[in-house]
């Protein structure tokens, strides 16, 4: 196994600009992001956040496995729109766009949709570059300093620690269990190798608190730390310009009532019917592809 | 005699949830700088007695003890693992449920930032501890890309940098393969002879035990049985068989020889070379 597969699989090696900024002025960004998508209905302002964060990919050489991650957005992002389509979020009345079989469509919901789609997809992509770029330990060691509980913080460590561990140790049951004669796909083959590893980390999470107490953890005293984080002035002004900017048009949004501007907004039934083809596609394909995985012997 | 640095003291011990004790009536001492050999079939309630030495039993695991169990003059219910922790390290036979950092360094570095030790020092603590345990230029590997043996030796890296006087090693080689089993075993005789560091491994592999350890300390059924030297305890043959315990080779080889041909004069030998030449000896005899 090679050492880079052994690291979480989050984060991605590498000494990009990006790689180099400050966790903590990072978390600034990632923190401001989400209260901003949440606190505007702007979808220019949202999909703009969404756009930036997207940028940031290449600069960080980080492309293809944000992308991959981010594909966790098509079934929820589809199903978001299709849903918001058939059945608004809104006061009635709605107005009626066409109909596709027993179903009929409207336009009221989809602005919000949008809204909806908007803030994931903007936070999601973000976080996904934060923690693609940032070492655990890096942020782990900013977080204590920010005296943010120790233990809660190597939680948060561990975490991102044994995920990796998992992922081998299913991978290893399941073999063994394919050896046995079980038939290694899908998820009725995955269910049950599920239980050795849930014994398996019983067994290992006590064996870790013991080692972890028999080297100290856990006491009052002053700690220090090994890995050295640098805050640069560079990373101060990101901080910070990230502090004010995104709070700034967080403040905005708020005085502006959400900053709505659906009004300003036609979308035509043509757009709201493609709309809804293609998510409701997107939807029943995601679907079907893991109906068909998990059946497929 | 000097103070003895673990001290037993009619230590018996009852599991939260169970009935009967898994350690009865037990009572030794070990002097600073012993290499103890604790052997004993499964359940025979040796990873019990090492818990019991750096406190995670009672102060962690609850349950029942009587008597005292005294380490550098502590009794240890009266004070928290991560405070024994300074005096006993102990690493278990699977190093991988040890590991909980993105790398060598960190790992080790774990103890020393729990302890407050400043970062120069560290600087310098780490390289010296993987020099020690022969993992140096390890530092930015990842704890799940080493072998096994390489993964056991870090476990005791991440133990050795506290400076603990007493490493307790609980079938510390059982997940790896004849080689990483010797680097184990090696490391622990050079910290104990050239450190003085007092060693207490529990292992099956009672060649190695006959060979590198100063005392044997059997248990059965959470009692200790036997406690003496490798030469007396692995020269009962007949009894430790009784036991179902395994014993030297060359020690099963003296006693059937010795059967077949009659009684000779000095120990029987439990390790190979003196059984070579115990063997030889008897060849010369039955020539001449
Ligand atoms: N956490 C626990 N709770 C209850 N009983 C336990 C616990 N751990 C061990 N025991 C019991 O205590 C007894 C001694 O167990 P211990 O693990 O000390 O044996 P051991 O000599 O280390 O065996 P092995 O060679 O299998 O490691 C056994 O009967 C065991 O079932
Ligand atoms: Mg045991």
């Amino acid at each position: 196994m090679s050492m880079q597969a052994a690291l979480p699989v989050a984060m991605i090696p590498g000494n990009s600009i990006i790689h180099r900024i400050n966790p903590i002025a990072k978390l600034v960004w990632v923190v401001g992001y989400v209260v901003l998508a949440f606190s505007t209905q702007n979808i220019v302002v949202l999909y703009s956040m969404a756009l930036f964060a997207l940028l940031l990919a290449p600069i960080a050489g980080i492309t293809k496995p944000l992308l991959k991650g981010a594909l966790i957005l098509v079934p929820v992002g589809s199903s978001l729109l299709a849903l918001q389509i058939i059945a608004p979020a809104v006061e009635r009345p709605w107005t009626p766009v066409g109909e596709i079989g027993p179903l009929t469509l409207y336009g009221d919901g989809i602005y919000y949709g949008f809204v909806l789609l908007g803030r994931i997809v903007a936070s999601l992509l973000l976080a996904l570059v934060m923690v693609m770029t940032t070492h655990p330990s890096d942020l782990f060691t900013s977080l204590s300093k920010l005296k943010v509980p120790y233990t809660l913080n190597f939680m948060l460590a561990m975490t991102l620690q044994l995920i990796p561990v998992f992922q081998r140790e299913v991978g290893i049951i399941m073999s063994a269990q394919k050896s046995r004669g079980m038939k290694g796909k899908g998820f009725s083959a995955v269910l049950p190798s599920f239980v050795p590893v849930f014994v398996g980390a019983i067994e290992r999470v006590q064996q870790l608190s013991i080692s972890l107490e028999s080297r100290g953890f856990g006491s009052n005293g002053i700690k220090t730390s090994y890995r050295q984080v640098r805050g640069r002035p560079s990373d101060w002004v990101i901080g910070i310009v990230g502090a004010l900017a995104l709070g700034g048009l967080s403040a905005y949004s708020i005085w502006r009532g959400t900053w709505n501007i659906s009004s300003d907004i036609v979308f035509s039934p043509l757009f709201v019917v493609v709309t809804f083809v293609i998510s409701a596609t997107l939807f029943f394909g995601v679907v079907l592809f893991a109906v068909f995985l998990s059946l497929k012997k | 005699m000097p103070e003895p640095i673990i001290a037993f003291d009619a230590v018996t011990y009852t599991y939260a949830g169970t009935d009967e004790p898994a350690l009865h009536e037990i009572s030794f001492e070990i002097q600073p700088g012993e290499y103890v050999a604790i052997l004993g079939l499964n359940g025979a309630g040796k990873t019990t007695l090492g818990l019991c030495v750096n406190g995670v039993i009672p102060t962690m695991l609850g349950g029942e003890l009587e008597g005292t169990v005294t380490v550098g003059g502590l009794d240890v219910s009266e004070y928290p693992v991560r405070e024994m922790s300074k005096l006993v390290g102990v690493v278990f036979d699977n190093p991988e449920f040890q590991m909980s950092q993105m790398s060598v360094a960190e790992e080790v570095a774990l103890g020393l930032e729990n302890a407050g030790v400043p970062y120069e020092e560290m600087k310098r603590i780490i390289p010296d501890t993987l020099e020690l345990v022969g993992l140096a230029g390890f530092e930015e590997r990842s704890p799940l890309g080493l072998s096994g043996g390489q993964q056991q030796r870090l476990a005791i890296a991440a133990v050795l940098a506290m400076k603990p006087q007493i490493l307790i090693m609980d079938e510390p080689t059982s997940n790896l393969d004849p080689i990483g089993k010797q680097e184990v075993f090696d490391m622990a005789a050079r910290l104990n002879s050239e450190r003085g560091m007092t060693v207490i491994v529990i292992e099956h592999e009672v060649e190695v035990m006959a060979r590198y350890a100063d005392r044997v300390i059997v248990l059965d059924g959470g009692r200790v049985i036997m406690n003496g030297t490798p030469q007396e305890i692995f020269s009962r043959v007949e009894e430790l068989a009784a036991l179902k315990l395994r014993v030297p080779e060359a020690a099963e080889l003296a006693t059937i020889l010795r059967t077949e041909y009659g009684d000779w004069d000095g120990p029987v030998p439990i390790t190979t070379e003196p059984a070579v030449a115990a063997v030889n000896d008897l060849l010369g005899a039955t020539r001449d």
